[in-house]
């Protein structure tokens, strides 16, 4: 997962590796879930997550569809 | 996961707050009172149930996530440390992790141009026009995880 200063530079970055685009958004969404996903990776009490877990956090971000599908 | 990997997970993420790396297995080993093989066994458990990343063939760690201990373009200055994030996911996971603020000094993946973030009170106050790109599927985040 990289940083990319536009849809410009990102379409470049693409095109010079041959990759094909995966998904991309703004920084704020992915602030938005960084801080749900480990907001609790140090806790004391901390046990992983199950996949439906997981999955319901990509979701509450509105990451959904096949591409997000963790299982 | 049982209560003693727990353990050793608990009291590697505690040091790398505490001492901005991650303990060595012998390290644990003698903390946790255990033999170093027991504790090098549950580094390797650990790493298998992807909640420690180990460099291949070796019990030293690579990452736990959000923090990587190995260079990156993503520096992360936060809680006091700087640390390297190992992508820009876990570059803003890290002031998440730590419950923070955090100042955030990155690159564009395309052409190495300095990029720059901030976040205060939980939210993006610098670089919130950036973008952030996902190359592999979900699926296959721990296929390869260095390159994920």
């Amino acid at each position: 997962m990289v940083f990319l200063r536009s849809e410009e530079h990102l379409e470049r970055w693409l095109s010079a590796n041959g990759w094909e685009p995966g998904a991309s958004f703004g920084t704020p969404k992915l602030n938005e879930l960084a801080r749900l996903w480990w907001w609790t990776r140090l806790d004391p009490g901390w046990r992983t997550r199950t996949a439906d877990e997981s999955q319901a956090l990509l979701d509450s971000v509105g990451l959904t569809g096949e591409f997000w599908q963790l299982t | 996961m049982d209560a003693l990997d727990l353990d050793v997970r608990r009291h590697v993420y505690f040091s790398v707050v505490a001492n901005g790396r991650p303990p060595t297995a012998a390290e644990t080993a003698e903390s946790l009172e255990l033999a170093e093989d027991a504790a090098e066994a549950s580094y390797r458990r650990l790493h298998d149930a992807h909640a420690l990343v180990l460099f291949p063939g070796s019990t030293e760690v690579w990452m736990a996530h959000p923090f990587c201990f190995a260079p990156t373009p993503h520096r992360v200055t936060a809680g006091g440390r700087v640390w390297n994030g190992t992508c820009a996911w876990d570059a803003l996971g890290i002031p998440g992790a730590l419950h923070g603020d955090g100042e955030i000094a990155s690159e564009c993946a395309c052409c190495g141009e300095p990029l720059a973030l901030r976040v205060e009170d939980g939210e993006p106050v610098e670089g919130r026009d950036l973008l952030v790109h996902f190359l592999v599927p979900a699926r296959r985040w721990w296929e390869d995880i260095g390159f994920t």
